[in-house]
């Protein structure tokens, strides 16, 4: 691993270390400083334990990289021995008992002091806000909040430095106006062309979750009818031809394997998985279920789909579908469920626009396949079974797998 | 919790910031302040190549007045808005005081929460609102993009793999128009569950309502937002908003639906009062 010369000064004294350039802050003050005091709860920016000052500011160790810092300096909890407004925080910490663990308890009072400088005027309810940012699990705050409204009251009566809060002057009436709609930002240049083809018919809605996961249902048509559209659900490889990131490595009637490989704004994802098929031939009725890991993040997710196809007239098919999946591990505490909802029916629109424009017959509902129907290159030109496998592969792989 | 791992470069140019982009074919990751990359590589969510820390580079810093706009750096912090009041720009200390926490907002750049695009985040709702202009850099040079046709959908922009947001522009408004801005948030400084933004510029003949922390991209509300500027907060009702909101929220369920359209009501609350 390469490793990178980096010069800090740490509470004052300069340093110089090799280090990783994954590295992170908080790590290499403890591990490599052998500075203790900075603590990692979360390791992802939420707790405030590991809270240092970077430049002057307060900060958070643990996404800061040791290797950004190189000419910066860094204050840590040992490092405030002489300073002033720790002090009448260390003691006012004691005094109202503000701490019983401890593990908050340093970056609390970098925290603290930083409120106390910059907010000197703050009442209760303002400090609990600038403190919303440090977690702790021991006290419930009225301590900690004590000290700090303590602090900043005797320092306000030692300076006699308070500042009256700004009376505001009573605001004009509103005049009615009658504005001009849809005003587009004088400067602006072309707009990207976003690739999102509304499907004629996909009416996203979501039920009553009755079982753990998220429940999605949406149907559309196709200009096609039910017989033809039924043989071409069933044909997994070659829906799999047409979906980027996906692949199949086995498939039977009843069970396929796959992989899908997707990104959703900076995160990849590989999932590997499995799902069992089911069709039901008299009721134009089937369903998938299947679940899946993606080693990278660690992830785990499950999916079930089920399909039901219907007449819907002068040689149309009707699709309908209901997704129900569950996301388990890091993946699932970033993407907050509604984003990966928006993720499927994005996809289920794109589909249902490409299903139409593929099949060919009639006239399709977008003209422009969105990008997430893309062939991958080398694909035979697709007939109308590839087309309506599409589909499913699809949402086989996005729901067993990516979720 | 440790990153996997990943080169660091540190560009002083940002000419060399976009070859380097260029250069890497999607491998390489902007660090503007860490605050969403940072707990993404931790996780490894994210697993870039290559970093290219432009957390200190100069030319993003930058805040300018342009006369009718401000021209506001890429990587420019969320605390340096909160502290710093623009006038003609005021709504965007007030909010920058909203985000996250202190120790998140010092750090936390303009920049990379528009490029982050997440969909709760609070300038991807601002910066339409206000009518602002993304202003992006490449190895050909600046292109603009209206703030409003930015985001495209959740952690989705306009951005290519090879451009970084060099500033936003964002136009001055008159000195009686108003704002009003409200969140539902869980927890102080966590992401929000429902947004919306209001500005009513009577001089400019300006009305716009969005709305944020949708499943997409902020949404704008365009006739709820003209009926608004005719008739103050007459204009809100129950009814008004619930079938403004329609179209913009599809089904789902009845509380979130209630925080969406009781965001949208207090929004409009503050700008009209
Ligand atoms: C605990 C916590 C709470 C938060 N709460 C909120 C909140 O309530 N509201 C809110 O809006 N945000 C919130 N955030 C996010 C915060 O505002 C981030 O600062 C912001 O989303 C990302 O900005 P950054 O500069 O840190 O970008 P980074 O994390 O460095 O980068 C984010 C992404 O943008 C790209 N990027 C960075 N800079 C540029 C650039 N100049 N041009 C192009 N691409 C760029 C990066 O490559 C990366 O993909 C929160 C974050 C944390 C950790
Ligand atoms: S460990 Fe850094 S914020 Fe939790
Ligand atoms: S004292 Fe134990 S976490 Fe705060």
């Amino acid at each position: 691993m390469s490793m990178q010369a980096i010069n800090m000064t740490i509470n004052g004294e300069k340093i110089q270390a090799l280090v990783e350039p994954r590295t992170h802050l908080g790590d290499f003050l403890r591990d490599n400083q052998r500075l203790t005091g900075t603590h990692l709860g979360c390791e992802h920016g939420v707790c405030g334990a590991c809270t240092v000052l970077i430049e002057g500011v307060p900060s958070r160790a643990c996404i800061a990289y040791a290797v950004a810092c190189d000419g910066q300096q860094v204050r840590t909890i040992e490092g405030f021995e002489e300073d002033e407004v720790m002090a009448q925080l260390r003691t006012a910490f004691s005094r109202f008992h503000a701490l019983q663990c401890g593990f908050c308890t340093p970056g609390m009072l970098i925290s603290a002091r930083d409120v106390v400088l910059r907010c000197p005027t703050a009442d209760a309810h303002e400090v609990r806000v600038q403190m919303s940012g440090n977690l702790c699990r021991c006290t419930g705050y009225q301590g900690i909040i004590n000290a700090i409204v303590s602090v900043i009251e005797s320092r306000r009566a030692a300076n006699a430095d308070r500042v009256e809060p700004v009376a505001t002057a009573a605001r004009a009436p509103l005049p009615s106006f009658q504005a001009v709609a849809n005003q587009a930002s004088a400067a602006a240049s072309v707009a990207p062309a976003t690739a999102s083809p509304t499907a004629a018919a996909a009416t996203p809605s979501d039920t009553a979750n009755k079982k753990p996961g998220t429940r999605i249902e949406d149907a559309f048509e196709v200009d096609h009818p039910i017989d033809v559209v039924w043989e071409a659900f069933a044909d997994m490889p070659k829906v799999a031809a047409c979906l980027p990131g996906a692949e199949i490595t086995e498939h039977t009637p009843t069970s396929i394997k796959g992989k899908i490989s997707t990104k959703f704004g900076p995160m990849r994802a590989a999932f590997v998985g499995s799902a069992a098929l089911e069709r039901n031939a008299a009721t134009h009725a089937g369903s998938i279920r299947g679940a899946g890991t993606d080693s990278l993040s660690n992830s785990r997710a499950r999916g079930d789909i089920t399909y039901a196809l219907s007449d819907a007239g002068n040689g149309r098919t009707r699709v309908a579908v209901a997704i129900e999946y569950s996301l388990q591990g890091p993946l699932a505490q970033f993407s907050r469920g509604g984003l990966v909802k928006e993720f499927v029916k994005k996809m289920v629109a794109d589909f249902a626009a490409n299903l139409n424009a593929r099949l060919g017959a009639g006239s399709s509902a977008s003209g422009a396949p969105g990008e997430a129907v893309a062939a991958p290159a080398g694909a035979a030109p697709m007939s109308p079974m590839d087309a309506a496998g599409v589909f499913w592969r699809w949402m086989v792989s996005t729901i067993k797998s990516w979720f | 919790m440790k990153a996997a791992a990943f080169e660091y470069q540190k560009p002083t140019e940002l000419s060399a910031v976009v070859s380097a982009l260029r250069a890497s074919n999607g491998e390489a990751k902007l660090f503007g302040g860490g605050q969403s990359l940072g707990p993404m590589l931790n996780l490894r969510l994210a697993r870039p190549k290559k970093i290219l820390d432009v957390s200190t580079l100069p030319a993003l810093k930058v805040i300018e007045d342009l006369g009718t706009a401000w021209r506001i750096g890429g990587g420019v912090t969320h605390a340096m808005l909160e502290d710093r009041v623009l006038v003609g720009c005021e709504p965007l200390a007030q909010v920058a005081r909203g985000i996250a926490y202190r120790a998140i907002r010092n750090r936390g750049t303009v920049g990379g929460s528009l490029a982050h695009a997440d969909p709760a985040a609070d300038w991807p709702l601002t910066m339409p609102a206000l009518g602002a202009t993304i202003v992006i850099a490449g190895v050909s040079g600046e292109r603009r993009v209206a703030a409003e046709s930015f985001m495209t959908a959740a952690f989705g922009t306009a951005l290519a793999e090879d451009e970084i947001i060099a500033a936003v522009e964002v136009p001055k408004i008159s000195a009686d128009a108003r704002w009003g801005y409200w969140k539902f948030c869980r927890k102080t400084g966590e992401f929000p569950e429902a947004s919306a933004a209001v500005l009513l510029d009577p001089q400019r003949k300006v009305a716009r309502v969005w709305i944020g922390a949708l499943n997409g991209a902020p949404q704008s509300l365009n006739a709820l937002a003209v009926d608004i500027a005719q008739r103050g907060f007459l204009a809100i009702s129950d009814l008004s908003v619930s079938q403004a909101l329609e179209p913009v929220l599809g089904k789902i369920d009845a509380a979130q639906r209630r925080l969406h359209q009781t965001a949208v009501r207090r929004a409009v609350q503050l700008a009209t009062a």
